[in-house]
């Protein structure tokens, strides 16, 4: 009974993990359909950050603020000087985007040394749940995590902002013929999208070592997550992240996790191919 | 207000559909422009917005050259258009595109009780399960109680029924009373009549006829240019 309650907040833990790497990579690709490679590395800039700022002697939790602007201006930047001019060919965004990752992870690795990097955990200690004793600072993450997904898929679709993303989506040359900026959306879009993950990072710097190689760990899940969730509609990053976190942790409880990879890889094929039919419109 | 085309040359994946059109609209007239099928009326409306890339030619507003506008800042600038086809946002509701279009909730009553009167407290009705005679109703009205200076718009009466033909006539009427500008693409040839301060006649994406509205030819060259 007691493994069984652990591995649900196993679970959890995963389900806010993937669900916030995630979603920045489902907000860019659901509108601006952009297959961003260097979205693990947003998430390796915001451990970097995370490590930093304490390493500064400052609180851990400022990291989170500090991220979201940090990232918010690499990715509007990202934005402006390389995807711009190549929305219309996708086999040129994801050579861009894979090109951008690689720079991205030299450029952590002059700057910081191919040495792993520590960040302390701010939250030491355990917590009982219900008679089970949990690390505190991974329930934090879980709630954390979970709160700022939510709000931001308010965001996305309950605000003015969020309306006029829809529209765009829906039909980006009647957005600009209402007067919607588009490129102002886009560049809105992309940094958001980019912050998310920026704070995915400092969320998890405390349980890894920080490294060049963080971002190569993070994407395929949250791959798996945009893929399983739908590529229509942002929430379905909440249900792909607890599709792919309910998996992965039951076929590694009763299985192992090998196999809990391949379960995963093999819900996503089979996503892939039921998806096929309703293809993605695009209209003027 | 004025838009200034000159020569104009648009077209898709390289083949033109635009070859040289020069034509003017300013604020306070009516322009009906009419044409067969597949003459370009529709290119010439995406064109004028900036909805497909000009290859040669110039546009001006007000003398200031907006060839490579973003549609957004025409828009922004005062230029407006309704389309022939997916003039809405399907996937959104009633509401939803009214306030895309500048009107807040508690300004979209009043613009319904206006017009299209059906569409009065429907406002969470998705647009795409609306009629299509509902739909271009609601675009026009999108475009119409916008402030606008100049409005495009792309057949607005087609598919209409004949009452609301007449109402949508009334409220370009009114458009032109306020000292906005309308460029009327319009099949309707008897609601182009009735409003037109001035006529256009394309052909394979050239203006071949050019004239007021109470110039005495103009009703006979049409007629033979449309084999009516
Ligand atoms: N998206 C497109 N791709 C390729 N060719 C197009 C496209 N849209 C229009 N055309 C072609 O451009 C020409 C002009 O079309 P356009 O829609 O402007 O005509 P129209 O005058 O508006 O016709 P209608 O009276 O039927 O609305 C036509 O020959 C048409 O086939
Ligand atoms: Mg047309």
């Amino acid at each position: 009974m007691e493994a069984l309650g652990i591995e649900l907040l196993n679970g959890l833990g995963l389900f806010a993990t993937l669900g916030i790497v995630a979603l920045g990579l489902g907000i860019v690709f659901g509108l601006m359909g952009v297959i961003n490679l260097a979205h693990g590395e947003f998430v390796m800039i915001g451990a970097y950050v995370a490590y930093l700022v304490q390493d500064g002697g400052l609180n851990y939790w400022l990291a989170i603020p500090a991220a979201a602007v940090v990232l918010f201006f690499v990715g509007s930047a990202v934005e402006m000087v390389l995807i711009r001019r190549i929305y219309q060919k996708p086999e040129l965004t994801i050579l861009a985007t894979f090109g951008l990752s690689i720079v991205l992870r030299q450029l952590a690795e002059i700057l910081f040394s191919k040495n792993s990097r520590k960040v302390s955990n701010p939250i030491p200690g355990a917590t009982d749940v219900f008679g089970i004793t949990f690390p505190t600072y991974r329930l934090v993450l879980i709630v954390v995590a979970t709160l700022i997904v939510v709000a931001v898929l308010l965001l996305f679709t309950k605000s003015r902002f969020g309306l006029t993303v829809r529209a765009i989506v829906a039909n980006r040359g009647l957005a600009e013929s209402s007067g919607i900026r588009t490129s102002v959306a886009n560049i809105l879009a992309f940094g958001i999208g980019a912050a998310a993950a920026g704070v995915a990072g400092v969320l998890v710097a405390p349980l890894v070592s920080v490294d060049s190689q963080i971002g190569l760990s993070y994407l395929p899940g949250a791959f798996l997550v945009v893929i399983v969730g739908g590529f229509t509609r942002l929430w379905g990053v909440v249900i792909g992240a607890a599709i792919v976190a309910a998996v992965q942790t039951g076929v590694t409880h009763y299985v192992d996790a090998v196999w809990a990879q391949i379960a995963a890889l093999v819900l996503a094929v089979v996503m892939l191919q039921l998806s096929r039919s309703g293809s993605r419109e695009v209209t003027i | 207000m004025r838009l200034n085309a000159t020569n104009l040359h648009a077209g898709y994946g390289g083949v033109p559909a635009l070859h040289g059109i020069s034509m003017e609209i300013q604020s306070g007239e009516i322009v009906a422009l009419v044409g067969r099928n597949g003459v370009g009326k529709t290119t010439l409306v995406k064109t004028l917005m900036g909805l497909l890339p000009v290859t040669d030619g110039e546009l001006l507003l007000d003398d200031q050259p907006i060839t490579n506008w973003a549609p957004s800042k025409r828009v922004r600038a005062g230029l407006r258009a309704t389309f022939q086809e997916k003039g809405l946002f399907q996937e959104l509701t009633v509401g939803e595109n009214l306030r895309l279009n500048g009107f807040e909730p508690n300004a979209q009553d009043a613009v319904l009780e206006q017009f299209p009167k059906s569409l009065s407290g429907r406002q969470s009705q998705r647009a795409g399960t609306l009629s299509g005679g509902e739909q271009k109703m609601l675009a026009a009205a999108c475009a119409l109680k916008t402030d606008a200076s100049l409005i495009i718009m792309d057949e607005p009466t087609e598919g209409l029924q004949p009452s609301n033909v007449e109402v949508l006539g009334d409220h370009i009427d009114n458009a032109r009373s306020a000292g906005r500008g309308v460029l009327l693409i319009e099949q309707h040839i008897a609601l182009a009549n009735r409003l037109a301060d001035r006529f256009i006649v394309v052909e394979k994406g050239r203006v071949v006829e050019a004239s007021p509205a109470d110039d005495p030819t103009i009703q006979t060259r049409i007629k033979k240019r449309l084999a009516i």
